[in-house]
């Protein structure tokens, strides 16, 4: 087989989702479009040496890796933040608490738009891997190849992505259901 | 599959309790989550929310779909055998880091096509170039783009020292607006090389020492060349042959290379 045929087959069929995690990792949607394009391009050259295993996961892996190199490019402050030690903490401390107030019916009402202004406030290094297991539903096992973090690490940044995720939503419910 | 080995604390249940959502957990292990969500209030609540999240998620997160115009650019990826040229949209123009890499393709397109691969072997040191150019784009994406961080030279000078037994010239610019942040360690050819840190604002300044066997004047010109944006002055100071690479303007880098040799020559 050669190499075009290759790239139809394992590139083509996923570029729509490619574009999802380009534009939650970017921000918006032409930014999107130029990761996704520039990730092909680098996916193309590699095309000789991906697997049968699961091309979808490498090719996120490729999108995901070329949207690091243009945010820290672009944006330089989003990258110095990321594994800011102080995240973790507060994202700790933010857990324990959701635990206590019962926000679960404002989840089941939440908006779409409530929920992406959640999720787009999120660091980016607990948005990725977010938006890897629950939009592009890659397992942990692969969450670990693509990100090349631990399997540990994968768990703990998911369960304090989720955690913040329910305490920013029950917050914005809370704020809306004050106004009204 | 993941093995729970104890309960030991609130953190490692709500980490389990997020693997047992996701189907990542073996069936004991499952079986295990199962029995203390019917025990344990607090955790069954727990559960409840992050189901809740996920059926929002499914229900409220619409898919993404792919311009034509996007289809097609990509598509086209495909179409340009031995190189990839593909067509630029017209905000490309605004983009100057996205076209210089599509210049380069192109470049590189036009040299395999022409079969005049040899004008880029003209230059062994353009190997380095690119390779020091990547360095410093992953040092950026590193936690700290230094190992050892001081703004004191006599901190990194004797640090190299220690490290390499090699002891390139430091020198502190910080009255002409380039503080010293640091050092790290390259390998460059096989070889561990010295990489002095500089700062400009918000930008980061590499400059590259490779030690030279062949002793020279220090007094050559300097040496220009952008790469993929970023732009590398190399220069032959004593016993080193010196890159800088930034992605500060290029008269700026010029100005601190020009420091950089005046300090040098000083001491």
């Amino acid at each position: 087989m050669d190499d075009k045929q290759r790239f139809a087959e394992v590139v083509l069929p996923h570029v729509d989702d490619a574009l999802a995690l380009a534009r939650w990792l970017t921000g918006n949607r032409a930014d999107a479009d130029d990761v996704v394009q520039e990730a092909c391009i680098r996916a193309f050259r590699a095309i000789s040496s991906v697997g049968d295993a699961n091309p979808r996961a490498w090719l996120l892996a490729v999108v995901r890796n070329t949207a690091f190199t243009w945010i820290a490019k672009n944006r330089p402050k989003v990258m110095v933040t990321t594994d800011d030690e102080g995240t973790f903490e507060r994202a700790g401390l933010e857990m324990v608490e959701s635990q206590a107030s019962p926000e679960t019916t404002l989840i089941e009402k939440t908006d779409s738009e409530n929920l992406h202004h959640a999720i787009a406030a999120l660091p980016l290094s607990y948005r990725e891997v977010l938006v890897l297991r629950e939009i592009e539903e890659l397992s942990y096992q692969q969450i670990a190849k693509a990100l090349s973090i631990p399997i540990g690490t994968v768990m703990s940044r998911l369960a304090r992505a989720r955690s913040l995720l329910i305490q920013r939503i029950g917050m914005a419910g809370t704020g809306k259901a004050g106004v009204a | 599959m993941i093995k729970p080995t104890s309960w030991s604390s609130r953190e490692e249940s709500l980490l389990l309790l997020n693997a047992y959502i996701d189907d990542e957990l073996d069936a004991a292990s499952a079986l295990d989550v199962e029995r203390r969500l019917e025990s344990d209030a607090a955790l069954k609540a727990e559960h409840d929310r992050l189901r809740q999240l996920r059926s929002a998620l499914e229900s409220q997160i619409a898919q993404e779909h792919a311009s034509d115009d996007l289809r097609r650019r990509i598509a086209q990826i495909a179409d340009s055998p031995g190189a990839v040229v593909v067509p630029l949209r017209s905000s490309f123009e605004t983009r100057d880091g996205w076209r210089r890499l599509a210049m380069a393709a192109a470049l590189a397109a036009f040299v395999a096509g022409a079969g005049t691969y040899g004008i880029l072997r003209q230059d062994p040191v353009s190997n380095d170039v690119a390779t020091i150019v990547a360095d410093h784009r992953r040092a950026l994406l590193a936690a700290t783009p230094y190992d050892v961080a001081s703004s004191d030279r006599h901190t990194v000078k004797p640090w190299f020292d220690s490290k390499l037994a090699l002891s390139p010239q430091v020198v502190d610019l910080a009255s002409s607006g380039f503080p010293l942040a640091g050092g790290r360690i390259e390998i460059l050819d096989g070889k561990a090389v010295p990489v002095l840190v500089y700062q400009r604002r918000a930008h980061v300044i590499s400059v590259v020492a490779v030690p030279r066997t062949v002793s020279a004047v220090s007094t050559s010109p300097s040496l220009v060349e952008t790469r993929d944006g970023y732009s590398v002055i190399r220069w032959r100071g004593r016993d080193f042959d010196y890159f800088s690479v930034s992605d500060i303007a290029e008269s700026e880098l010029s100005e601190f290379v020009a420091r950089w040799r005046d300090a040098a020559i000083e001491r």
